[in-house]
């Protein structure tokens, strides 16, 4: 399967080298990293752990799941246009390889967003955490990516290459406002508190805020991502199906 | 080595054919798609593939390429059903594409091919890859910087990275100007001299003369003539000889090899020949004064017109010298 190394790496150097999308995906939650920090004290107490902790957190979480959302959605919108996808299927990769690859080259570039967003913590926020939890943090934020990299696909293959771009705007923008991301939950409205839980990306962040703040992460939590990596999975099969059966009929 | 494997009868054991279809029925929902189709393509062919929208190209092509599955009959590629023909990488193909230019944007022509090389499990040598498609000088471009006849030729590299013994092109030189289509048949054809297998669609039937060692034209999803061009222009009236000719008569003209019309007009004479190559040589041969002779019309455009449409009784193409193998059917179906 020296093929797929192939193709993943090509993937993710693609992603790599397009300054916009690196910009926005490490970009956009480094600067409100750094702009939102001080809407609070950075010391003050929130969740069990600091405000800078907690929002670097959040951040990191809304960096991967930008990274993802942007990786999927616009470009495969454009290459399922271009007629790419098609030539692919006439080599020896296999059919299943496209998307799965889609998703894994998301996740490559997932972690070094979560990373560089957690060095902005350290240098720029003052944060202090164990050694230990550092890598716990940054593996449940990596792993609780794969909804988001599901997602992205999935846009990519429902929306066309015009209304990609709108329909990750706004996911960013509803997924992160309404998870809590910007304003911690526990400050949103009684109804929209009542939203986050069935969003992904509250339960994403959730998962780190309990690694920051001492605490076991919650196996809910993990559940629903799991759940919506599921759905989110199965969809993009589906969709990827029924295009290619439109394809080439 | 042209024909490689065309004398040997795929019963033989021996070189089992590049393609076979045979009895392949498919259907979608009321519409016939494929109705009995039977076809062969003997190893180090090149095939046209020539016929009208619904004619069933698409499907077939679709089917060799493991895209689908034939609802009846059998597929067989390089000895071996379609799709693992394909996982093999022995078969590259460049499909057609809509609006786009077919290729991903974000890399370089060079890193673009050297990717694709490595889905295969014994690719050329990627330089020998872009020698091939006149790639090598623009190696270092971006994909969405190329020309739709540098896109195109890119999709030929993508298609011939994995050296594969099969390559079918679906329209390849639809996006390009005529030096284009002159130096993309070129290049074609050196990579099918080189004992490969070419099979090929396209809708400029005058490249179909020049490049092909047989034609095959569908209608209704079935083969309806088979052969080498030459065979199958002469199958109708097809050619247009005309040249200047004061006071020529036009009786005498008749009676020239292959005339089946003559018109006069003032001194411009339109001959109506089933064989230009003889009408033109026994022109010669008549003495009859000539000047600024062209042979036009559509010739084997003509000959696909009255070959796809109802135009032609059920006279047989039959291909005696250059009959392509053996088991083929050659002719017309009624």
């Amino acid at each position: 399967m020296t093929g797929l190394g192939a193709f993943l790496r090509f993937e993710v150097l693609r992603l790599l080298r397009n300054v916009r999308y690196v910009g926005i995906s490490v970009g956009f939650p480094v600067v409100f990293y750094v702009l939102f920090l001080h809407n609070e004290h950075p010391a003050a107490h929130i969740a069990g752990t600091t405000w800078r902790t907690y929002f670097m957190v959040s951040m990191a979480s809304f960096g991967a799941m930008v990274a993802s959302l942007n990786a999927g959605g616009t470009r495969l919108a454009a290459e399922r246009a271009s007629g790419w996808t098609r030539q692919l299927r006439v080599t020896p990769l296999p059919a299943w390889s496209y998307v799965t690859t889609k998703i894994a080259a998301s996740m490559v570039i997932a972690l070094p967003v979560i990373a560089v967003v957690e060095a902005t913590g350290l240098l720029l926020g003052g944060v202090h955490l164990a050694p230990a939890t550092w890598a716990a943090l940054t593996m449940v934020l990596w792993a609780s990516a794969l909804p988001f990299a599901a997602l992205g696909v999935l846009v990519g293959f429902v929306a066309s290459g015009e209304t990609a771009y709108p329909l990750v705007t706004a996911l960013m923008f509803l997924l992160s406002f309404f998870g809590g991301l910007f304003t911690p939950v526990a400050d949103l409205p009684v109804v929209l508190r009542h939203t986050a839980s069935f969003l992904p990306s509250y339960h994403d962040a959730s998962l780190g805020w309990a690694v920051v703040a001492g605490r076991a992460p919650a196996l809910g939590d993990a559940g629903v991502l799991l759940g919506y990596a599921v759905v989110l999975g199965l969809a993009v099969t589906w969709r990827h199906r029924v295009e290619e059966s439109r394809a080439f009929a | 080595m042209r024909r490689g494997g065309g004398s040997t009868s795929p019963r033989d054991g021996g070189c089992d054919p590049a393609l076979r279809f045979s009895g392949v029925v498919h259907r979608y929902r009321s519409l016939v798609a494929l109705d009995h189709l039977d076809l062969e393509v003997a190893r180090g062919e090149t095939l046209a593939l020539l016929g009208p929208n619904g004619a069933g190209k698409s499907t077939a092509i679709s089917i060799l390429l493991g895209l689908q599955r034939p609802q009846e009959g059998d597929v067989a590629v390089l000895g071996t059903d379609p799709r693992s023909a394909m996982a093999s990488g022995k078969v590259g193909a460049m499909l057609q594409v809509g609006g786009g230019s077919g290729l991903p944007h974000g890399v370089k022509v060079g890193d673009l091919v050297a990717m694709t090389s490595r889905l295969y499990r014994r690719p050329a040598a990627v330089e020998r890859t872009l020698e091939r498609a006149g790639l090598t000088a623009l190696a270092d471009r971006q994909t969405h910087r190329l020309s739709g006849g540098q896109a195109q030729r890119v999709r030929f590299a993508l298609a011939v990275a994995g050296d594969p013994e099969l390559v079918f092109l679906d329209e390849p030189t639809v996006a390009m100007d005529v030096d284009g289509r002159r130096s993309f048949w070129a290049m074609m054809r050196g990579f099918s001299q080189e004992g490969r297998t070419v099979v090929f669609a396209t809708h400029h039937l005058d490249e179909v003369d020049a490049v092909a060692d047989r034609i095959v034209v569908m209608r209704g999803g079935t083969v309806v003539a088979n052969g080498a061009a030459s065979t199958i222009k002469a199958a109708v009236p097809t050619r247009r000889v005309r040249f200047a000719s004061p006071g020529a008569d036009p009786a005498r003209l008749r009676e020239l090899d292959g005339v089946d019309a003559a018109t006069v007009r003032g001194s411009e004479v339109v001959l109506d020949s089933l064989d230009a190559d003889a009408t033109v040589r026994s022109l010669v041969a008549s003495g009859v004064a000539f000047s600024d002779i062209e042979v036009t019309g559509a010739d084997l455009e003509q000959a696909f017109v009255a070959l796809t449409g109802d135009l032609v009784d059920a006279r047989t193409v039959d291909d005696a010298v250059a009959g392509p193998v053996s088991g083929v059917q050659t002719g017309l179906v009624p």
